[in-house]
């Protein structure tokens, strides 16, 4: 491979087979890609590139500007194009004819965001998996997709061997940090393995690609009530409305140093990548360590753009790191994903003088955020409901209309429903949750609304207020949760007749983790019921303490009475 | 912690520390030592690496300074323990 990164083999089990002679690869490859695409460097412009276009200007005005810094190294335009080139050609060369999507399993190294450029650049959606999330999670995620592709960096490998056998239909597996998967395509036959040795060459690759702006530019899954992740499709027209919206919002020019915290399997990580490459600025992936407590990033790599979630604040707030001043280089501090508390904002705004505080609103299906309100230390105290920023005002563009349970217009208090060019237009695959959240007015029945089931107040200038949920989607530092989806698991791993998971402990609105009850069995074996939790759900889903009770309490209606459950945990 | 507490004390302290408050389902089966990495490990998140800053604190009665420090020192039992040391020498 062209970058020259460093290589490994993987060990797992069984003799080893020769790979085909590279002679033989190159010739093979070589030809297909002769008779099918020309290798040409005369990209014309006007073809449709969608969500890569702009980091793919990006590398021809800035060629040797740095445009990523991960894991102790520093990436120019010209480089990290040529890694993703040779990514994108080898999907050209291995599968080309396949399917729309191609998934990457990589998380904060070169191959993370090579891998989802080079899928981009072969013309397919990227599908992001999570090398922390549980393998049989990561298996559903890649079996629902339906890729036939799939890119993994080193940090993943250790999954492989669980990973692999678990998905019925072949694999292309590309290795771009493997230099020998001989004992890969030994251990499992039914799969294909490319290594780093036998990927097509990266350099002269021209990125020569259009793509239909309603093609999928990537494929997220949250949490689904059934049990099952839930795919939500982002189309390249709809990405690229959010990316120039922003782009210009903020002024975003070369000189910026843009943080990447998010993982890639939360959307808000395609605001870092793309927003940041639209206009020739620099990404500095934030280390797993350094996540947790990023002011020492913060300040050593002088950034200027900060964007995560709220519980961060939180975080550095009660280990004394915000003090005022610390962060002179932020232009923007953005945060989204759970409420943000007024304090956190306004101790946020003294620790970056210099930057504009921004809270953002947004679920998957309306493309990373759809909303904002600017914090003003003169005036947003009192713009507060409850002491949480307001989720503000639409984008331009973007349209939104609070309805009650009839689905009539509210001046008030009601759901919140989204319309426009970044909001998808249904569930990948899933017919009766599409027709459930998707959803037309009969006074306009040519525009799709999205139901997002957030409760929301609108003020009498149109600012929106978030008030919490309409259902039992919670969010936990930031990751969106259904709890009925964790209820599944704990169902099937207690094999108790009730189960509930609550939300705790809540601090300003936000969900720090998840507590469960159990009832209706004689005994629990509480560690063998996390331990099939973890196997099943990612980290953040995964109960802190399950307790049993005798009896599940019930408020008037009948139903599990969540908030008494909370109230037992507030005196536990 | 009294004044005299020893490197070796403060690590026996961090270490009983973690045996009763580490994530679920992470059996540590008595092999944490000052050279394990509390958040490579799995034994505690990020949430209980601040509860667990807090806890020292409280005990020794002294505040962690972490402008400066490299996340890689303070996630490590030792490198903990010497931080808390360090800030109380200051």
């Amino acid at each position: 491979m062209s970058s020259g990164r460093e290589t490994q083999s993987i060990k797992p089990p069984e003799t080893i087979v020769p790979p085909l002679p590279r002679s033989e690869q190159l010739t093979r490859m070589e030809s297909r890609w002769a008779s099918s695409r020309p290798t040409l460097a005369t990209a014309t412009r006007t073809k449709y590139k969608g969500l890569i276009q702009g980091f793919l200007d990006s590398a021809e005005r800035f060629v040797s500007r740095e445009a990523l810094v991960v894991d102790g190294k520093n990436l120019s335009y010209r480089e990290l194009r040529d890694s993703a080139a040779a990514i994108a050609r080898t999907i050209l060369d291995r599968e080309p004819e396949s399917f729309p999507l191609a998934a990457i399993l990589a998380s904060r190294s070169e191959t993370a965001y090579a891998g989802v450029l080079g899928i981009l650049g072969a013309g397919k959606g990227y599908v992001p998996l999570n090398p922390k999330f549980p393998v049989d999670r990561t298996g559903k995620m890649l079996a629902l997709s339906g890729s036939r592709v799939l890119v993994v960096g080193r940090e993943a490998f250790g999954q492989l061997p669980r990973l692999l056998p678990e998905i019925d239909r072949s694999l292309t597996v590309i290795l771009p940090d493997c230099g020998d998967a001989a004992e890969l395509c030994a251990a499992f036959p039914q799969h294909r393995f490319v290594s780093s040795r036998q990927m097509s060459e990266g350099a002269g690759f021209a990125f020569d690609i259009e793509v239909d702006s309603a093609a999928v530019a990537y494929l997220l899954f949250t949490s689904g009530s059934t049990g099952e992740p839930k795919g939500v499709p982002i189309h390249h027209s709809n990405v690229r409305a959010y990316i120039e919206y922003i782009s210009n919002r903020y002024e975003v020019n070369e000189r910026d140093r843009f943080s990447q915290e998010f993982d890639m399997t939360f959307d808000l990580s395609v605001h870092d990548m793309f927003v940041c490459w639209e206009r020739g600025a620099c990404l500095f992936c934030v280390p797993e360590k350094s996540a947790m407590l990023p002011a020492k990033f913060i300040r050593d790599r002088e950034l200027t753009m900060w964007f995560s979630v709220p519980s961060v604040v939180a975080l550095l707030s009660k280990m004394r790191l915000l003090q005022p001043g610390c962060f002179p280089n932020l232009r923007f501090s953005l945060f989204c994903g759970e409420p943000l508390a007024a304090a956190h904002a306004q101790h946020w705004q003294e620790a970056a003088p210099n930057s504009i505080v921004e809270n953002l609103y947004g679920p998957t299906e309306t493309t990373i955020a759809i909303s904002h309100y600017r914090w003003d230390p003169s005036k947003s105290p009192q713009e507060c409901l409850n002491g949480i920023v307001p989720i503000g005002w639409m984008f331009a563009g973007q349209q939104c209309r609070v309805v009650d349970h009839e689905r009539s217009e509210v001046s008030e208090t009601g759901e919140l429903c989204l319309a426009g060019s970044q909001v998808t237009d249904g569930y990948w695959n899933n017919r009766e949750k599409t027709r459930r959240q998707f959803v037309r007015f009969p006074e306009n029945r040519e525009t799709l609304w999205y139901r997002t089931g957030d409760l929301v107040k609108r003020g009498e200038n149109g600012c929106l207020y978030y008030l919490g949920r309409i259902d039992h989607q919670v969010k936990i530092r930031g990751y969106r949760v259904e709890l009925q989806e964790i209820e599944v698991v704990l169902r099937k791993a207690s094999q108790a007749e009730q189960v509930v998971a609550v939300p705790w402990p809540v601090v300003d609105g936000s969900a720090d983790g998840v507590m469960a009850f159990v009832s209706g069995v004689s005994k629990i074996d509480e560690l063998h019921i996390l331990n099939r939790c973890r196997e099943a759900l990612p980290d953040y889903m995964v109960p802190r303490k399950i307790y049993w009770l005798e009896e599940i309490p019930l408020n008037d209606n009948g139903k599990m009475d969540r908030k008494k459950l909370a109230k037992l945990l507030e005196g536990a | 912690m009294t004044v005299a507490m020893s490197e070796a004390q403060l690590v026996d302290l961090v270490i009983n520390w973690v045996r009763s408050n580490h994530r679920p389902g992470y059996s540590p089966n008595g092999e944490i030592s000052a050279d394990t990495d509390l958040i490579a490990s799995g034994l505690l998140d990020s949430f209980g690496i601040i509860d667990l800053i807090v806890f020292i604190e409280s005990q020794s009665g002294c505040q962690i300074d972490l402008t400066d420090v490299d996340p890689g020192e303070f996630c490590v039992v030792k490198g903990l323990c010497r931080i808390t040391l360090r800030n109380r020498q200051n």
